[in-house]
């Protein structure tokens, strides 16, 4: 009786809380939206700035659109979600051409112009997915991340710049288009392996550890990173030059922004919380816990938005100092894109938590069958593996015409190794030794998680390490 | 237990999946750590000391993990691995092989039982039923191939053969890999020079493990006989270009401009465009000299390496040369190769071969002034050299990699695009005196998609074998000719 009770007071109180976060997200893109409007659009009307704008305007449509499908299950919504996906595809296509017009070289030589085509290659393999393999459902994944890097791009400085010496060679051009083809493939047999699980009735509840595993991982590595008593570490930005201040070569100015590392440290703590509760439902074979456990995800939730915003705000006003300086910097969102893009991925993967807690039947109702998508990841990996072969390839000989060595162990290069071998495990146990199922979508999760510590934590993560061990 | 059974158990262990994937796992944990633990070569000596604790150091020193790539044991990962590598495909090899080179073209019946599709249709006439079969498969692709064996006649057909030996192809091309990799270990050298503008150099300077360096002379020399630099407008380089002589026993054999991205190779040595700047020794400096005891100033270039004749028969030289100094303890120290705060000693020899030395420190006060000598010194101008900063290297395993490289693009695509598709069909008992046409296939991947092909082709077949009576003529031309041959 009295569970029963629970169960009633429970859930309209969820639902509310997943508008209310919804909404806030919507609110979020929006402004940023209008940010982005604000800044002065000059250039013809085909230029590269306006069409990106039209492309991200079709793109959160239909990001709203699958989504609603994902919430709804009502089917015309993928129509027209898809349209305007095509539609946003063709703009972007024109933005990328005048680009790499007005450039004259491909577009792949810096943080915007790869997030330009990163954009273009996921939005057309949307549309393939959809088309070709009937995965209608893929959209309500794929389009909320283009839509955050369309944003994320609208923050980065968007200027055509010179090439360095050592940029100015075709096979760079060549490793970094299979370098996002690869990636790309990767995140999609990533989102597969997911939405295998979901179909292989893992519980709701493993979910949510995963999710709580996820944001621990982002706000442990913030902190581990950049919290320095109390305060959060951020490059200094030099808002009239538009580029980072730099101390010394490869070596960024870090300003403090007082109190602001507490508040993430309580962002960490409420994000650990769930976890242990789950841990301890689990050691407890008590399924009260989970509930308790998904409560706490709301609160962290929302914590993350607040601190989301509390970092904008902080960072778009006001000037803070350093011990390695003597005056005041400023700083700015593209200075920060590591911080950005983990906060805007734990909030991503907690509302896709909460899509899954809401309406884990009628998303179940909506996807292929577990089989395909065993399978299907399968495929995509087939193809993600050799571009990822191609990919170090064209690296290695683009490093030998350039430095005369053509592997050095680098971070980067050593990641990209490790990825590979990672995938090429996979494919090992799942031809010889027959895994398949659960065992192999786990380790498509694997792969794909050694791909996004080699896109961000080797540029971010690990420098970041000793930068304040030196200190 | 013997020296053999030893041996056999070593050759299971390095010929198991099993075995390669946890060499997988050890070799991607270490190289993870190199990643994370600072590394001897690429970082600073005293960045790796205020890093860590003196002992710790010491620790990390001892295990090698601070040079993780570069030490024995992960060479010994690496090579276990590789052996693995060869043990495995030894170990499949034979089978694979076996499938290649000699297929099994008749589907005698026990064969038959252990195929993943089949069919069978009723059939009165075999001849006929084996044409229709021959060209339903024709239709799909298929050129099947009559088989006759201990009297029984049967089709076969196959696609994409060599498909079975994608993974050898695939293993080889990482093992030229490894190959390559540990040739250019064991022979390969890589440095860096600078050689100024009409300077003619042949060292090269050879970064060792520990931080330092060490001089590497070529087979050659190399001659700098102009460098310079294109900037855009915002000041950022946009491209460095430096013109090379390759002299060798006094002859100049090559010559070629270079810019980053492409490089000059002699004899296998390639030397690369790395940077560009000038240097920060000038290649003259220009002094003012004003006699002690009034008079007027007169101008004197001093070559950095040469001396100059004074009005009154006194030569003048630069002894030493410090770009960006500090004082300590009464002596002058160079601080960094920046030349923004110079400081000049100079000697003067008089008639009489006798030297004295004379200090210009340039940010205290520039001049001589107060160290008793005849003139007063003062800098006033400097003619710099401009340096192009080359990076050499000698990597002869490299084409060991690219050609496994290649190898390997052409066995994935092979491994994960091509398919071994196989078809038999043979007329059997059904047992109760009748008779049937069996159809069979397999294939090495991609099943599901075999199956759909299959069922099509079992679609045909019943449509083909049912309306076998009302056969159109041309079909029955095409059949006659077929049989015949």
């Amino acid at each position: 009786m009295s569970e029963a009770r629970v169960e009633s007071s429970q859930r309209p109180a969820s639902g509310a809380a997943l508008l209310v976060l919804v909404g806030l997200g919507i609110a979020f893109a929006l402004l940023v939206a209008l940010l982005a409007a604000a800044k002065t659009h000059s250039g013809p009307i085909y230029g590269e700035a306006n069409m990106l704008y039209t492309a991200l305007v079709l793109y959160a449509g239909a990001a709203t659109l699958y989504m609603g499908y994902g919430v709804t299950g009502i089917e015309r919504y993928v129509s027209t979600a898809s349209a305007l996906t095509a539609l946003g595809f063709a703009a972007n296509t024109a933005a990328v051409a005048h680009r790499w017009m007005v450039a004259g070289r491909p577009p792949f030589s810096n943080m915007y112009e790869m997030l330009l085509s990163f954009v273009w290659t996921l939005a057309l393999l949307t549309l393939i997915a959809e088309r070709a393999y009937k995965v209608k459902i893929i959209g309500s994944i794929t389009m909320p991340i283009t839509v955050v890097s369309v944003i994320l791009m609208q923050l980065l400085n968007s200027e055509v710049r010179p090439l360095v010496p050592a940029l100015q060679s075709t096979w760079l051009q060549v490793h970094v288009t299979l370098a996002m083809l690869s990636y790309a493939a990767c995140a999609v047999s990533f989102a597969l392996a997911l939405m295998f699980l979901i179909q292989d009735n893992m519980k709701t509840e493993s979910f949510q550890a995963i999710t709580s595993g996820g944001m621990i991982a982002v706000y442990a590595s913030i902190l581990v990173t950049r919290f320095s008593s109390g305060a959060l570490a951020v490059t200094a930005y030099d808002l009239e030059q538009k580029t980072e201040i730099m101390v010394s070569r490869g070596h960024p100015l870090f300003i403090r922004i007082p109190d602001l590392g507490w508040l993430y440290l309580l962002v960490l703590i409420s994000a650990l919380a769930p976890l242990l509760i789950y841990i301890a439902g689990v050691v407890r074979k008590d399924e009260s816990l989970f509930e308790l456990a998904s409560k706490g995800m709301f609160v962290t939730m929302l914590l993350q938005v607040v601190g989301l915003a509390i970092f904008i705000a902080r960072v778009k006003n006001g000037q803070y100092g350093s011990p390695e300086a003597d005056s005041l910097y400023s700083t700015a969102l593209p200075a920060n894109p590591f911080l950005l893009s983990g906060m805007v991925g734990g909030i991503v993967a907690g509302l896709l938590y909460l899509l899954l807690l809401w309406r884990r039947e009628g998303l179940q109702r909506m996807m292929p069958s577990a089989d395909d998508l065993d399978r299907v990841t399968y495929k995509i990996i087939c193809i993600a593996f050799p571009l990822l072969t191609l990919m170090i390839a064209a690296g290695a000989y683009w490093a030998n015409q350039t430095w005369g060595s053509y592997w050095s162990w680098d971070p980067k290069e050593t990641w990209a190794a490790i990825t590979w071998l990672v995938y090429a495990g996979y494919l090992h146990m799942r031809i010889t030794r027959g895994w398949k199922g659960r065992r192999a979508a786990w380790f498509a999760i694997l792969g794909f998680g050694v791909v996004i510590f080699t896109f961000f934590g080797v540029t971010y993560l690990l420098p970041g390490l000793h930068a304040y061990a030196a200190g | 237990m013997g020296l053999k059974s030893i041996w056999t158990k070593v050759y299971q262990t390095l010929a198991s999946v099993r075995t390669g994937i946890f060499l997988i796992l050890v070799v991607g944990i270490f190289a993870a750590a190199g990643t994370i633990i600072l590394q001897r070569p690429t970082t600073e000596p005293d960045a790796m000391a205020r890093s860590y604790s003196p002992e710790t150091l010491l620790w990390l020193d001892r295990l090698g993990l601070t040079d993780i790539y570069h030490s024995w044991w992960f060479l010994t990962l690496l090579c276990l691995f590789c052996v693995c590598l060869i043990f495995v495909s030894l170990d499949r090899w034979p089978n694979a092989w076996k499938v290649y080179s000699r297929p099994v073209r008749f589907a005698a019946p026990h064969f038959r039982l252990g195929l993943p599709q089949t069919a069978k249709f009723p059939v009165s006439d075999e001849a006929g039923a084996l044409s229709v079969a021959e060209r339903v498969l024709g239709r799909f692709g298929f050129q099947a191939e009559r088989v006759t064996e201990a009297g029984a006649t049967g089709l076969f057909a196959e696609k994409q053969r060599f498909s079975v030996l994608a993974v050898f192809i695939v293993h080889l091309s990482l093992l030229c890999i490894f190959a390559g990799y540990i040739v250019d270990g064991i022979v390969g050298y890589r440095g860096n020079i600078q050689i100024p503008e009409g300077q003619t150099l042949g060292q090269i300077s050879v970064s060792d493990n520990r931080g330092g360096e060490t001089k590497k002379a070529l087979p050659f020399l190399l001659r700098c006989d102009g460098a310079g630099e294109e900037t855009y407008a915002d000041g950022s380089p946009k491209k460095w270009w430096s013109k090379l002589v390759v002299i060798e026993d006094g002859k100049e054999v090559v010559s070629k401009t270079i810019v980053v991205n492409d490089p000059l190779v002699y004899k296998g040595i390639h030397i690369y465009q790395s940077s560009m700047g000038q240097s920060s020794t000038p290649k003259a400096l220009t002094f003012a000299a004003t006699p002690a005891g009034g008079g007027d100033a007169v101008m004197v270039e001093v070559p950095l390496d040469g001396k100059a004749a004074l009005p009154d028969g006194e030569s003048l030289s630069v002894l030493r040369w410090v770009p960006d100094y500090y004082v300590q303890d009464n002596a002058v120290y160079q601080k960094s190769d920046d030349p923004t705060n110079p400081a000049v000693q100079l000697g003067l020899t008089n008639a009489g071969g006798e030297t004295k030395k004379l200090w210009i420190l340039y940010s205290q006060l520039n001049s001589t002034k107060g160290q008793d000598a005849p003139y007063e010194f003062a800098i006033k101008s400097a003619v710099w050299a401009k340096y192009t900063g080359l990076e050499v290297s000698h990597h002869p395993g490299q084409l060991g990699v690219w050609i496994g490289v290649v190898l390997m693009a052409l066995g994935l695509v092979i491994a994960f695009y091509t398919h071994h598709v196989r078809i038999w069909a043979a007329i059997a008992d059904d047992g109760k005196g009748g008779k049937l046409l069996w159809v069979g296939g397999t294939t090495n991947k991609n099943r599901d998609r075999f199956k759909t092909t299959f069922d099509q082709i079992k679609q045909a077949l019943s449509e083909e074998l049912s309306s076998g009576a009302a056969m159109k003529p041309n079909q029955k031309n095409e059949d006659k000719s077929l049989s015949q041959a």
